[in-house]
């Protein structure tokens, strides 16, 4: 059971045609240490929030070139905090000036129905253990890159980078993963992350395309981590064929992820399933 | 055309599906593949290896591509890329020296086939990820060993190089070169191979350096600047026991020689699959033995050191056949060029503060074609 409340400050948009993302409240505002019965000034900011501010920045160049245009993100909020909290959620927001369409309060419990009920197109959060439980139900999922300095992390410009080593591996790579000790469901897992993966590349293929080649506010990229480059150009070529040509490319081949991703620098990274196995706190 | 290779899926040290499952993880491998026979390398850990990093341009040839990027502009030249996708670069500039460096890994990976102590080449490039299928397309098509790359969309790509501990990059553009070498990192600029190229081995690496301002500082050059070649030589030989300082190329010959050791160590000094030399416009009788005795206190040597005495590089190097020729004078570049051989430009030191006519018209030529 959840309860959706409608921001009133910001412009509801089209959820049907729009790209809705759904945001873990503790990712756009730092969870409190300790909770102040009766607090009531504004939440500090959390892993999210560069990631808000360079939305916005994509739906208001979106909507210079075409006033009508639908395909637009739809923040909802997803919270499972405490009522007395909701109220203070939402005042944030306001302060902060974020355009978040929906609140959605729900348990824990039921926050993976309440993604699936409203057609939300990625739910991101920084946990990897609620981002892998998403895309196991289907629900396509996205980790907010944890940027160890968030100052440098720009709010002008949206990077998504997409994980390629799973996209990129043919079927009989994929099924001999059976091998290596991964059980069915996990494979199951993946080829289910991948459809999900697909279904947000082409949402993010479309809308990269409303902009030129330089000065576009959506960066798109690909990073495959250990496989070779014909694994990475197979990844290229899959995205490719999704509707996404993407800006940038990185092939580590095994090379340590955290220094690039440093200077990538992305606010999310679509993983194709792989990656949650190992927990990606090993990746910071 | 391009063929998936099935033998691709390596670990990274991080990625483990479990822990017990990780070390049949890492022997996957050795997959095959019927079109693509040879077993699959597994690339070494960026801190191992001696990392070389080459920008698009220098690999390969990209001239009518770049004269689309410079006459139509951005879209043009990545449709047209991409319409070309399955047609092969030819090679540039750094191509045979890149190819001479995987010949060195053959042999490396021969004597110590668990050493990660390898040349490890990167394709660092600022070049939109529009133009990776047909850079990867064709690393195949010339069979080349290279794993790793950045496509960096347009951003810089110095901070990459930090990633992944280059020793070395090459790349056409000077302004990244100089950037690089401001960052510690020995760099230097290549540009189109001569027309009449001499033939160099295919299973030895030879590398050739210029002394003051490419292994040692630029401080002497300063001398030979202000006072010509005859004083320099004096103040040479005056000094000759007070130690130059370090040059931007000194870490590479280090890299170099310890290779070299490990050949040494498996008694394969005569028949060592790398080779360098030391070109000085330095004199043997005079100032030739302050750099010598440079290199030796550094515990550094090259196999062959030439004292020229001011005379043209040219004529040596096309005896000495390098596959690569570092100096920090254009001039001498283009002097080594002119007879064949490829040269690489380090901009560094007095010799650019204070660019001749000829280097004032050569960075003119350079900023026009700078691009990518």
């Amino acid at each position: 059971m959840d309860s959706m409340v409608r921001n009133p400050d910001v412009k509801q948009r089209d959820a049907a045609q729009a790209v809705v993302v759904a945001v873990s409240s503790d990712a756009i505002f730092t969870p409190e240490v300790e909770q102040v019965h009766g607090a009531t000034e504004p939440l500090r900011k959390g892993d999210a929030f560069s990631f808000m501010k360079a939305i916005q920045v994509v739906n208001e160049r979106l909507l210079t070139l075409n006033s009508d245009e639908t395909l637009l993100f739809d923040v909802i909020l997803l919270s499972n905090d405490s009522e007395e909290k909701h109220s203070r959620i939402i005042a944030s927001a306001k302060h902060y000036g974020l355009d978040i369409g929906r609140f959605c309060f729900c348990n824990k419990e039921d926050s993976i129905e309440s993604l699936q009920s409203n057609n939300v197109k990625l739910f991101l959060s920084t946990d990897t253990n609620d981002v892998c439980k998403a895309l196991q139900k289907g629900v396509p999922a996205a980790l907010l890159y944890h940027q160890t300095d968030p100052h440098h992390q720009t709010e002008d410009q949206l990077k998504v980078v997409f994980s390629g080593d799973v996209i990129g591996s043919s079927e009989e790579m994929l099924h001999g993963l059976r091998e290596q000790g991964f059980t069915e469901t996990q494979l199951q897992g993946f080829k289910t992350a991948k459809g999900s993966v697909k279904e947000f590349a082409i949402l993010m293929g479309e809308m990269r395309r409303r902009f030129g080649l330089e000065g576009s506010p959506l960066c798109t990229g690909l990073m495959t981590a250990w496989s070779s480059r014909d694994v990475c150009a197979s990844a290229l070529k899959t995205l490719r064929g999704w509707g996404l040509l993407v800006d940038e490319a990185f092939c580590l081949a095994g090379a340590p992820r955290s220094p690039i991703l440093n200077l990538v620098r992305p606010h999310i990274i679509c993983l194709d399933g792989l990656y949650h196995m190992e927990g990606f706190t090993a990746m910071s | 055309m391009m063929s998936v290779n099935n033998g691709g899926m390596r670990t990274g040290q991080d990625t483990a599906p479990n822990g017990t499952a990780r070390a049949s993880w890492e022997r996957t491998n050795t997959m095959s593949n019927p079109s693509t026979p040879t077993k699959h390398l597994k690339s070494p850990k960026p801190q191992n290896a001696i990392t070389i990093a080459v920008s698009s341009r220098v690999l390969f040839n990209m001239d009518k591509e770049q004269q689309i990027y410079e006459q139509k502009g951005m879209e043009e030249y990545l449709k047209y890329q991409i319409e070309h996708e399955t047609e092969p670069f030819g090679p540039g500039p750094a191509f045979p020296f890149v190819k001479a460096l995987e010949a060195v890994n053959t042999r490396l990976r021969e004597l110590y086939p668990e050493s990660e102590e390898l040349f490890d080449v990167v394709l660092m490039t600022n070049n939109h990820a529009h133009v990776g299928l047909r850079l990867i397309n064709t690393i195949n098509h010339h069979r080349l060993f290279i794993e790793r790359f950045c496509m960096t969309g347009g951003n810089s790509p110095i901070g990459y190089l930090k990633a992944y501990h280059t020793n070395l990059y090459l790349s056409a553009d000077p302004m990244k070169v100089r950037e690089a070498l401001e960052e510690g990192i020995a760099a230097a600029t290549m540009f189109n191979p001569p027309e009449k190229r001499t033939e160099v081995s295919e299973t030895q690496l030879r590398v050739a350096f210029d002394g003051d301002a490419v292994l040692f500082s630029d401080e002497s050059e300063r001398i030979y600047k202000a006072h010509g070649l005859d004083k320099f030589f004096e103040h040479e030989k005056a000094h000759e026991n007070t130690l130059l300082d370090h040059g931007p190329l000194k870490g590479f010959l280090e890299s170099l020689g310890k290779l070299q050791k490990k050949f040494y160590a498996k008694g394969q000094r005569m028949d060592c699959p790398i080779r360098t030399y030391l070109v000085t416009a330095r004199s043997a009788a005079s100032s030739g033995t302050r750099a010598l005795k440079t290199l030796r206190s550094w515990g550094l040597d090259t196999d062959e050191a030439l004292f020229l005495a001011g005379a043209p590089k040219g004529p040596m190097l096309e005896k000495i056949r390098p596959h690569i020729f570092f100096d920090d004078q254009m001039f001498h570049v283009e002097g080594a060029a002119e007879l064949g051989t490829v040269a690489a430009h380090v901009p560094y030191g007095v010799a650019q503060k204070r660019p001749q006519k000829k280097l004032a018209v050569e960075n003119a030529k350079d900023s026009s074609a700078a691009a990518k």
